[in-house]
């Protein structure tokens, strides 16, 4: 039997880890009203060099810089129930695992590109803006691991084939629609306006809230498989 | 439940592809395999696609270009990336159960699992260098064609330099690989592929004067550090594609047990699946 000893604790470390995420969300002066890529380098340069703005972008950005790569435990724990279903070869739960080695460093790197406008606001406002459009590109365009997660896992619980499947049906055809919906920010160099602007409707909201709601869900289910899990367990050394 | 296990495989349908789609997917025991392998290769076609033809970055423009001229070849190309470069956004999470397939195929072979984790672990760091950082700073630039010119010649470097110049988790990933090869007792890939893997892990090495000339065959558009290089990783990918199908084709699952379900509701694995677990 494999240990399950310390998986309740990981996993319920996450409201505390989401609780920071969301003060951070808010605490950044640009996403609560998300900047808009319309924004001249002379203005984008002033929001950096505003005193109001400044202390919250760094201590915010900063936060996100400690707890990004909290998201990987969620991540480890995913994996593990994979290796529960009835599947022939660990493919699945590796590619997960894969996921979650790529997804966090690209966040992290929109994080540094923040950090560093902000590090030395008093530069060129031509650099400023080039950090500006490189932190809210990355952060923005880059769904492909999210999506990729989301598929390969709506696959992997789709053929888990047992009597008792370790996660229901319906959870794989919502990481389909989330992944549905994280599609459009891809195109967010497209348009400086609109819904697929970085900070449009589709690319921002839709986006955001569609992470947002996929790490309650999943935390939920997750909860669930792991106290079935463990009653299985007892029973059976029992 | 497996289909072998319920007794009455249906035979594979003739006609419709969609329909041989649903009768693999029903009862195909590889299912999982084939998932990767045809990932593998629609992902390999598309991203010629996306480089060659819509994005056209690839093969790549010159090291020396001046900064009025890149700003140009921002200006003529400025769809292809920024729609060219979305679709790689998308898909490129696909390389995770890609590498996936292919760390399994070290889990097939006599050798520790280090092998596989390691090689995993590298391809996934290496979506960045190999794809990611590029589309950003492609979009950064093609998004504000009116940016310093200077500074859009800084986001040309970092493109070009990032794709060709992040030369370690190709070199180090196909040295793991080729060790896994040469010291399999399983016969899993020929060892000659091995060797393979060796040419491989050296066009990372003679790409690396790249990040010191800007023209001529060492450049990162050279004879040597781009097309040497573009040959060897085509060879490779076309035959490490048909020897991974030939690895599944190969693979017999029979009519073992499915491995590893929760504990009192299944048998012990085969002595097989125990191998491939």
């Amino acid at each position: 039997m494999r240990r399950t000893d310390g998986e309740v604790l990981l996993l319920g470390a996450l409201p505390v880890v989401g609780v920071i995420w969301l003060s951070a969300f808010l605490l950044f002066p640009g996403f609560v009203q998300p900047m808009s890529p319309t924004m001249s380098a002379e203005e984008v340069a002033a929001f950096y060099r505003d005193p109001e703005n400044l202390p919250r972008i760094r201590y915010s950005m900063i936060l996100f810089n400690w707890f990004a790569v909290g998201f990987v435990p969620i991540l480890a724990l995913i994996v593990l129930q994979i290796r529960r279903m009835a599947h022939r070869t660990p493919i699945f739960s590796y590619a997960i695992l894969a996921c979650a080695a790529g997804g966090p460093t690209i966040f992290l790197m929109a994080n540094l590109f923040w950090l560093l406008a902000a590090f030395r606001p008093m530069r060129d406002p031509q650099l400023t803006l080039m950090f500006n459009d490189l932190a809210w590109v990355t952060f923005s365009s880059q769904v492909g691991f999210l999506i990729a997660q989301s598929v390969i896992l709506a696959l992997a619980i789709y053929l888990d084939r047992q009597e008792r499947p370790v996660f229901q049906p319906w959870v794989a055809h919502f990481n389909l629609v989330v992944a549905a919906l994280l599609i459009p920010s891809a195109f967010t160099g497209a348009a400086m306006t609109g819904p697929i602007a970085w900070d449009g409707l589709l690319t921002f909201w839709v986006r955001n809230v569609a992470i947002g709601l996929w790490i309650i869900v999943m935390a939920v289910v997750l909860g669930r498989a792991i106290k079935r899990q463990r009653a299985e367990d007892e029973a059976v050394a029992a | 439940m497996s289909a072998s296990a319920m007794g009455n495989v249906p035979e594979e349908p003739p006609g419709s592809l969609l329909r041989r789609i649903a009768w693999h997917w029903r009862y195909d025991e590889k299912r999982e395999l084939w998932i990767g392998w045809w990932t593998l290769v629609v992902f390999y076609n598309l991203y010629g696609l996306l480089f060659f033809v819509i994005t056209r970055t690839q093969p790549p423009p010159e090291p020396s270009l001046g900064s009025s001229e890149v700003v140009e070849w921002f200006a003529d190309r400025r769809h292809g990336l920024v729609y060219g470069y979305a679709i790689v956004f998308i898909v490129g999470g696909a390389t995770a159960i890609m590498n996936a397939t292919l760390a399994y195929s070290m889990r097939r072979m006599s050798v520790s699992r280090a092998f596989a984790y390691s090689y995993l672990v590298i391809y996934a760091l290496a979506t960045l260098p190999g794809m990611l950082i590029m589309g950003v700073a492609c979009t950064v630039g093609a998004m504000r064609p009116d940016r310093d010119p200077e500074l859009m010649r800084w986001l040309y470097d970092f493109a070009f330099l990032s794709f060709e110049g992040t030369m370690g988790v190709f070199l180090v990933g196909s040295l793991v690989w080729m060790l896994a090869v040469l010291l399999d007792e399983n016969g899993v890939f020929p060892k000659w592929f091995g060797y393979l893997n060796l040419c491989n892990a050296l066009t990372e090495v003679v790409v690396a004067p790249a990040w010191i000339f800007k023209s001529g065959a060492f450049a990162w558009n050279g004879t040597i550090a781009w097309w040497i290089n573009m040959g060897v990783f085509v060879t490779y990918t076309i035959v490490f594609l048909t020897l991974l199908r030939r690895m599944i084709l190969r693979e017999d699952f029979g009519t073992g047990p499915l491995p590893d379900l929760s504990p009192g509701r299944a048998p012990a694995p085969s002595g097989l699946l125990k191998a491939a677990r």
